[in-house]
């Protein structure tokens, strides 16, 4: 899907601005962006250390509310949210996959997945059966039982993607979802969220990696908080050398 | 139960069992016993209000020289009152054998007036039985049963009493303090009472027929009488209910040091509640991920800071309630113990006190939310991300610290210092409080013998003679003087009774010659009241308006009271006073005056009673407080070293896989403690002094008299080795735990 096919976004960005003050400087870490995602879309956005990728992230993500401008979250304007009304908005619409994957130790692999269903109420058999589903989905549900510790870092992120599809999110936000895996369990990871873009699902994917970001359907290339680059990935794969 | 946090908390009480117990039993301890302290003290003044009219305690007593006739009566009753014979006499006694004697009020058994409560055994019956007071007998471990010996006769002790109109062991009215060893009270039968040949003391007690509620009211009504009771005949004493300090001093005491007591529990809670703080911000660190986890699931910061809250006003809900039920049972019998200690209460009954419970359950629940909630507050601002990412925003922007070229181990104890920098101001305020609780109770007793080395030291004469008029007698040596009580009024309109001295030219027991202008202050008066030379301050009459000013030229050594000496032309001439008056005599040796001139003989044993009793009251106090500090300083130590060993498991792991042993790991974490520890001990030695001071200063303007201020210099070097002995005691414990942390710490996951 493209840009040009309008419809409702999922994702509306319209002049982001975060400023942060460090003390008489002003640090613009998005300085005007400009974003529209539509449903369904596996967008990368990518940068440097810096480029204010994590800023963004943290807006989209309803973790943070920019300094000004708007952001409509599949209509509804999260903006201007108070923290507790964000975070509702994460619970519904968001499902988080991080790079240190952050499972919770003591609960096990079946428990972690059904942490966001638990939170939004969903009776214990629901919870059960789609955090079960979720597994399956990622290929792990044998392991439902074990513990985060029993499990490699590859198995410990397919749990942690498990946990972002189980509530039916709106959006799936993966932070360097790689970043702490080797080549062959990024590769898997990445045909995942491959899979899961595939069954419907919207993916934002944060890295820092050119290589990866090639993975996704969409680039969006950051630098000084603003958006240098904005289209389909094979463009991005002509242009990328000339922007490092 | 949405939040999967919530199934941490009886895990984290188990897993840390040994430090919540701890904290639980030191909290519940100090909860209970202040509790316990506040439901004594209400309910036995409770009591003590109530025996006014329990036991009918008299509305004043007056002693005449002789016995008046029933005719008198009759008349003097017509002034609104109802008179009681209350005569008694004054035994010289030999306890248990021992040759010093003390005396002992001897009055028949009561049955209208000023009554007796039986603490335990009987009344008196028969001749050769007595019935004394419960707090004499103890101090002077005479038990029911016994045999004593009064005047030479054998007596049989049937049981303890406590006299409602002597809860404090007063003999004398105007005396700064009672003595409850060498002075007791006790009641006989009439037979056993007439049984002595000596004369007794002629004293009635009265009590109005209208009863005059206010004190203006029963000032008035008092002197009324007085003015009526002079027309009878010579008055050897005369002391109205109000003015009894027989009667008050207890019931104003009672309670009194409710607020110190209360003051050092809020303290205490706010100490305990920094461990807290600094143990939630250790664990908040150390779960970074699973908040940041939980808060981009959509769970709210209410959430987390209620989990993390959950701990420690669990412990301190419990500790106040299982303290509040030790209070009310096991500390109250303590405090009243205290209590019985010090003075004759009669019985009281456990009364339900909504206001201790308060103080002592809401109060300390309110200072661990609100200092808790300003750290978690500030604690879980960090956005969820920064949580995921360990970006904790107040280590932005923070330079390291460059440390001086003093060699990697100390250096290395340098950093660990500066990471756990709030660990140790948390631990520098315990031991601050520990030190100035350690030093009251250690400082007390030697302050108290050293005061009474100065009393008798400065004393102005073996023995003072307070005339009732001027009585002439030929002994060298001694040399008249006068003395008035006056009031001082301090600040909060409290009132202090100074006593003015008129003293002879070139006198014999007073060294320093007296001003032309204006008057010499003593020490303890000049202390209490910061007064100096050139300063001026008011006296004025006890009962009256009248005021005198003077001039301070000067400040005399003279512990023994609260006093101020001026010529006696000066006394003469500032009073109204006849040519040539004076009121005492000072002298060396016993003086042989008529019974009837004489109102009262201070000798070196009256001077020295206060230290006596407050000894004997206030001995088991000062263990206490002595324990209790030693315990809290350990405990804070033990918590604190605890924390900061958990903070490094990691790099402790580390250094072991390395090749370091556990002595060298003990070496570079706990001699970083041990500097703080004891940098920590040396500042608290300092600081407590001046806090002492201001506390000690504090105190003491609520009692009459002033002891003067005095730390025995070798108090200092107990508390360093008492500190540094509890300080080894738990390094000991920590470094077995050093011990029991496994190499495979650091490789395993972190979250």
């Amino acid at each position: 899907m493209s840009n040009q096919e309008k419809g409702t976004p999922l994702i509306l960005l319209e002049n982001i601005y975060k400023i942060y003050e460090m003390g008489e400087e002003q640090v613009r870490a998005n300085d005007g962006i400009n974003l529209s995602i539509q449903k369904g879309e596996f967008v990368a956005i990518v940068g440097k250390s810096g480029s204010g990728k994590s800023t963004a992230m943290n807006i989209i993500g309803a973790l943070d509310v920019p300094t000004s401008g708007r952001y409509l979250l599949n209509g509804i304007d999260v903006s201007g949210m108070k923290d507790d009304e964000l975070a509702g908005i994460r619970n519904k619409m968001i499902g988080f996959i991080f790079q240190q994957y952050h499972l919770l130790p003591r609960l096990s692999v079946l428990e972690n997945v059904e942490l966001p269903l638990l939170y939004a109420g969903v009776s214990p058999a629901q919870r059960k059966e789609r955090a079960m589903k979720a597994l399956e989905k990622v290929g792990i549900a044998d392991k439902w039982n074990n513990q985060p510790k029993q499990l490699s870092g590859g198995q410990q992120q397919r749990v942690s993607i498990a946990r972002a599809l189980v509530g039916n999110p709106s959006l799936i936000l993966a932070d360097e979802p790689t970043g702490a895996l080797d080549s062959k369990t990024s590769r898997e990871v990445l045909t995942f969220l491959q899979q899961i873009h595939e069954d419907g699902n919207t993916i934002v994917l944060i890295t820092h990696d050119n290589s990866i970001a090639l993975e996704a359907q969409r680039v969006v290339r950051l630098k000084d908080g603003k958006i240098i680059f904005d289209g389909p990935s094979e463009e991005y794969r002509k242009v990328q050398v000339n922007m490092q | 139960m949405r939040n999967p946090l919530r199934k941490r908390i009886p895990r984290e009480l188990i897993k840390e069992f040994g430090k919540y117990a701890v904290i639980f039993i030191f909290l519940t301890a100090t909860i209970g016993f202040v509790s316990g302290f506040l439901v004594a003290a209400g309910s036995m003044t409770k009591a003590y209000e109530e025996s006014y009219e329990t036991y009918n305690v008299e509305d004043g007593h007056f002693e005449l020289l002789s016995q008046i006739t029933k005719e008198e009566i009759t008349r003097i009753e017509k002034e609104k009152v109802t008179l009681y014979e209350n005569f008694f006499l004054e035994l010289d006694t030999d306890s248990n054998g021992k040759k010093d004697t003390s005396t002992l009020r001897v009055y028949q058994n009561r049955d209208e007036i000023n009554q007796v409560c039986v603490m335990k055994g009987r009344l008196p019956k028969k001749e050769n039985e007595i019935a004394i007071d419960r707090m004499y007998a103890e101090n002077n471990k005479i038990k029911v049963n016994d045999v004593i010996r009064l005047e030479g006769k054998e007596v049989i002790v049937t049981g303890y009493v406590a006299l409602s109109d002597y809860s404090a062991l007063f003999s004398n009215n105007s005396d700064m303090m009672f003595d409850a060893v060498k002075f007791g009270v006790g009641v006989m039968s009439k037979e056993g009472f007439l049984q002595f040949k000596e004369a007794p003391h002629y004293n009635y007690s009265w009590k109005y027929k209208n009863t005059p509620t206010t004190e203006k009211e029963k000032k008035e009504a008092s002197e009324d009488f007085l003015a009526s009771l002079v027309k009878v005949g010579q008055i050897k004493n005369y002391v109205p209910e109000y003015d009894n300090q027989a009667i008050h001093f207890a019931g104003e005491d009672l309670g009194k040091d409710k607020s110190i007591m209360l003051v050092l529990l809020y303290i205490l809670i706010a100490i305990l509640a920094f461990v807290f703080m600094v143990t939630i911000h250790h664990t908040i660190v150390k779960e970074a991920g699973v908040i940041g986890t939980l808060r981009a699931s959509g769970y709210k910061k209410s959430e987390l800071f209620l989990h993390y809250m959950a701990s420690p006003m669990l412990v301190t809900l419990c500790a106040a309630i299982v303290g509040n039920v030790l209070g009310y049972t096991v500390f109250k019998n303590i405090a009243a113990s205290l209590y019985y200690g010090s003075y004759s209460l009669p019985t009281y009954h456990t009364v339900w006190n909504l206001e201790a419970f308060l103080l002592t359950t809401v109060v300390p629940l309110v200072i661990m939310l609100g200092v808790n909630m300003i750290s978690l507050l500030h604690s879980l601002k960090l956005s969820p991300l920064q949580f995921l990412r360990r970006d904790f925003k107040k280590n932005k922007g923070k330079k390291q610290v460059k440390l001086p070229n003093v060699g990697f181990m100390n250096r290395f104890r340098m950093r660990i210092m500066i990471q756990n920098c709030s660990s140790y101001f948390t631990l520098l305020g315990g031991i601050v409080f520990s030190s100035v609780l350690l030093m009251f109770g250690l400082m007390m007793s030697p302050l108290l013998s050293h005061f009474q080395a100065s009393v008798l030291d400065f004393k102005l004469a073996k023995y003072q003679y307070i005339l009732k008029t001027p009585t002439s007698i030929e002994n060298q040596g001694a040399e008249e003087y006068s003395a008035l009580g006056l009031t001082f009024v301090a600040d909060k309109g409290k009132e202090e009774e100074i006593t003015v001295y008129g003293i002879k030219e070139k006198s014999a027991y007073v060294k320093e010659s007296m001003p032309k202008n204006g008057v010499l202050i003593s020490d303890g008066f000049a202390e209490k009241y910061k007064l100096k030379e050139g300063d001026t301050f008011t006296l004025k009459e006890k009962y009256e308006n009248k005021r005198y000013k003077f001039k301070v030229q000067g400040i005399k050594e003279y512990p023994a009271a609260m006093a101020i000496f001026m010529s006696n032309k000066a006394f003469i001439d500032v009073f109204e006073k006849d040519e040539g008056y004076f009121n005492g005599y000072f002298s060396n040796k016993e003086l042989d005056l008529p019974q009837e001139a004489v109102v009262s003989v201070i000798t070196e044993e009256d001077m020295t009673k206060i230290t006596r009793q407050l000894d004997l009251s206030m001995g088991d106090m000062f263990v206490m407080i002595n324990v209790f500090a030693v315990v809290l300083f350990s405990l804070l130590i033990y918590l604190l070293t605890k924390l900061i060993l958990e903070r490094n498991t990691n790099s402790i792991s580390l250094v072991k896989i390395i090749g370091y042993d556990n002595l060298e790991i003990g070496k570079l974490y706990l001699v970083a403690t041990t500097w703080v520890v004891i940098a920590s001990i040396l500042v608290s030695l300092f600081l407590s002094t001046f806090v002492m001071k201001w506390i000690y200063a504090f105190m003491m303007k609520e009692f009459n008299g002033w002891l003067t201020f005095y730390i025995k210099p070798t108090i200092y070097i107990e508390m360093f080795v008492i500190s540094i002995m509890a300080y080894a005691a738990v390094a000991l414990m920590q470094l077995r735990k050093i011990k029991r942390i496994p190499m495979q710490e650091v490789l395993k996951n972190v979250e």
